[in-house]
């Protein structure tokens, strides 16, 4: 059984737009998937509708065979999602206490929450930072702080929505070792991006959107030399192979 | 979903989930005071009079259109219990009691009838224009109302000085207040109750 | 430009419990309201002066907040010295001015200023997330008042000014070089500022709202706790003991 499957999902919103039309995917634990667009592709629409921000038109999705919304605070903590703009999800004054909201949300005890956040903040390295405002953090830093801010949920599946927007090189590099990390740990990584060239080389699977349709789902070195004909860059160069997409060295 | 929907927020139709619906509230009266702080920084100069104009208070009629009585309210109580304890958030960075009940706390008061004014006659009935103008011009001689006697009170002033002080000087930047904040909620208000309908409804 | 006047160090004051903290500052002010007498006034100086030299707050910033006020001090000060009736002060040329003016301006004086003294110990040496968690604990015990929700609209008003400010910033900058300045209408110079301003932070509020729920927003939430030591109680009984000084 799949980890996460979306089955015929559609999202019309009221002004008439259909932003996304019957996608059929499923995601196995442990994957790392890629899913590529262009702009208004309906990429981000998708996402949120993986824990239950937005509700379909039409169709379902499923969390371990059960449908998300049968207990819907669970699957917020199983499917951990990053977004695109991380100035939008950071609310704390505070590094740390911008982790802590999350298990602070559930409600656990002090202790744990503590313990949660040292855990989260080592494990994105930010733990040196913990009493700094996150508004005076560099666009990499921000965006780890966002990803342990998930990770004190302790997620299965983590959706990272544009990771690479508004990073310099370095940045690149820092949050890109890092969703590698994630995925070493055992979580299943869903990486939302039309900048393949820089972390394709490490994903399982490639699948593309076009006007909200699913066009394109399959493996990277099979799917890439189609991804022009919706709108995303083939990166590759005579001879090159899909392993060299990457920005890590 | 029906375009005629009433223009109170706190009346959604059934489907809509209680607590996603006070979280978006609660995000928004957040930002409307945000804005009231940061109009109280923010000073545009006009071409005729010495006195430029400020935009705490139009951000306060805005968010008496944008968010109604109750919400409105709270928004704008929020600004004036953070000024008392003591944040910076009035007029170019003062707080504390010390203004609160100063010679301009009146107007600062006044705010509380302003957005209170604004967001209930605004919200009665069917969104229009005219109406909302109305509110406005309610709401803000009520402002005045409370600014210029409480000044007059605080000062010792007569009533010709408090009125040189407190209301002359400030009366073209109202109107002109007033006129941008009807064009606002022209083009953003339907806009924003969409967003809060679809985000509410899902 | 400083919205925090938080300014880190390690005292006594910076320790203390906030909850303490803030009924202290809380009584002081109210003692410096209802202060009448002469020797009420010096305590109270005398008390917030300490303060402010335990708190180790730098001078300068509180002179930032005393220029404006001082103005308003001294504003105050004539009107009343010129408009209350009363006795000339004797060998003083200016006969128009009463003593008994003089000394209500001097009282407003007074109050005013220990009223700022207070203030600026009181966020000098608080958090904004402590001074959030203290009103939190405050607001529990009442009925009808969501203090959870309150706590986390204080939050967040705070998170969003530097956005909505950075926003601003890059907007006028943009708009300076398309010449906005030589746009005389007023109308038309506030709608550039007021229109995109509500625009863009209404988008990205409501991305805020989503990212609050992703996680699972709840105001059935941990607590914050707090713990309090002999110190806290000292300083509560000394201003607890100024306040009935004034009083009674
Ligand atoms: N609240 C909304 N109301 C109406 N239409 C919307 C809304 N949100 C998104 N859309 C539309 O849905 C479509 C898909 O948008 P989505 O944000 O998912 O695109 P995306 O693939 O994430 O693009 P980008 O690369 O720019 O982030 C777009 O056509 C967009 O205009
Ligand atoms: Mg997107």
């Amino acid at each position: 059984m799949a980890l996460l499957e979306t089955q015929d999902l559609t999202h019309i919103f009221p002004d008439g737009t259909v932003a996304i039309q019957n996608i059929n995917l499923k995601f196995n634990e442990g994957e790392f998937v890629v899913i590529a667009g262009a702009n208004g592709s309906g990429k981000t629409v998708f996402a949120r509708h993986l824990n239950g921000l937005l509700k379909p038109t039409k169709g379902k999705v499923l969390i371990d065979g059960e449908p998300i919304t049968k207990n819907i605070v669970e699957t917020r903590k199983k499917v951990g999602l990053v977004f695109q703009d991380p100035d939008s999800q950071i609310v704390g004054q505070t590094v740390a206490e911008d982790v802590a909201f999350g298990p602070e949300n559930l409600n656990l005890p002090v202790d744990q929450v503590e313990a949660v956040v040292k855990e989260s903040l080592e494990a994105v390295g930010l733990s040196r930072l913990s009493t700094r405002s996150p508004h005076t953090l560099s666009g990499g830093e921000k965006r780890r702080l966002a990803i342990a801010g998930i990770l004190a949920m302790r997620p299965k599946i983590i959706i990272l929505d544009e990771p690479f927007t508004g990073l310099d090189y370095p940045g690149v590099v820092q949050v890109l070792k890092q969703i590698i990390q994630l995925h070493k740990t055992g979580h299943t990584i869903l990486l939302i991006t039309h900048e393949l060239e820089k972390i394709l080389a490490h994903a399982d699977r490639l699948v593309i959107l076009h006007k909200g349709k699913l066009v394109e789902d399959g493996k990277p070195e099979d799917v890439i030399y189609r991804s022009e004909n919706y709108g995303v860059r083939m990166p590759l160069r005579d001879g090159e192979k899909v392993a060299a997409l990457t920005w890590l060295k | 979903m029906s375009q005629n929907q009433s223009s109170n927020l706190t009346d959604m139709p059934t489907n809509t989930t209680r607590s996603s619906l006070n979280l978006r509230m609660t995000v928004y009266v957040s930002l409307f005071t945000a804005l009231i702080i940061i109009g109280g920084y923010i000073s545009v100069p006009l071409p005729f009079g010495p006195v430029p104009i400020v935009l705490a208070d139009l951000f306060v009629m805005v968010t008496g259109l944008f968010l109604g009585f109750k919400w409105g309210l709270t928004s704008v109580a929020l600004y004036l219990s953070l000024g008392a304890l003591g944040l910076p958030v009035f007029a170019s960075g003062t707080s504390g009691l010390a203004v609160l009940f100063g010679p301009t706390g009146g107007y600062l008061f006044g705010y509380l009838l302003l957005v209170a004014s604004v967001g209930f006659i605004a919200s009665k009935g069917k969104q229009s224009i005219i109406r909302n103008l109305i509110a406005l011009i309610i709401g803000n001689m009520l402002l005045y109302a409370i600014g210029v006697p409480w000044l007059k009170t605080v000062m010792n002033f007569g009533w010709a000085g408090a009125l040189a002080a407190g209301l002359t000087p400030f009366l073209p930047g109202t109107v002109i207040k007033i006129t941008v904040a009807v064009a606002l909620s022209r083009v953003l208000l339907p806009r924003f109750k969409q967003t809060l309908l679809s985000a509410s409804v899902k | 430009m400083t919205f925090f006047h938080y300014i880190h160090r390690d005292t006594v004051l910076h320790r203390m419990d906030g909850r303490f903290k803030l009924l202290c500052m809380l009584l002081l002010s109210l003692s410096a309201s209802f202060a009448s007498q002469l020797q009420h006034y010096l305590v109270l100086l005398f008390v917030v002066t300490l303060a402010l030299l335990i708190a180790k707050l730098p001078f300068k910033a509180l002179l930032k907040d005393l220029k404006f006020f001082g103005i308003l001090i001294l504003i105050v000060f004539v009107v009343n010295a010129f408009n209350i009736p009363g006795d000339p002060i004797p060998n003083f040329p200016i006969t128009s001015i009463s003593l008994q003016g003089v000394i209500t301006g001097l009282r407003f004086a007074a109050r005013l200023t220990i009223i700022i003294i207070v203030c600026a110990v009181l966020t000098g040496t608080t958090p904004l997330m402590t001074l959030r968690n203290v009103i939190e604990w405050y607001l529990r015990p009442l009925p009808f008042v969501p203090e959870v929700r309150i706590a986390t609209m204080i939050n967040l008003t705070f998170m969003l000014i530097p956005l909505i400010f950075d926003n601003f910033a890059e907007m006028m900058k943009a708009q300076k070089a398309r010449c906005v300045e030589l746009r005389k209408n007023p109308i038309k110079r506030i709608n550039f500022i007021v229109f995109p301003l509500l625009n863009q932070t209404l988008r990205r509020v409501d991305e805020i709202a989503y990212a609050m729920e992703a996680r699972c927003y709840s105001e059935v939430r941990t607590r914050a706790v707090f713990k309090s030591n002999k110190i806290d109680w000292l300083l509560l009984a000394i201003c607890l003991s100024v306040f009935l000084f004034v009083i009674l």
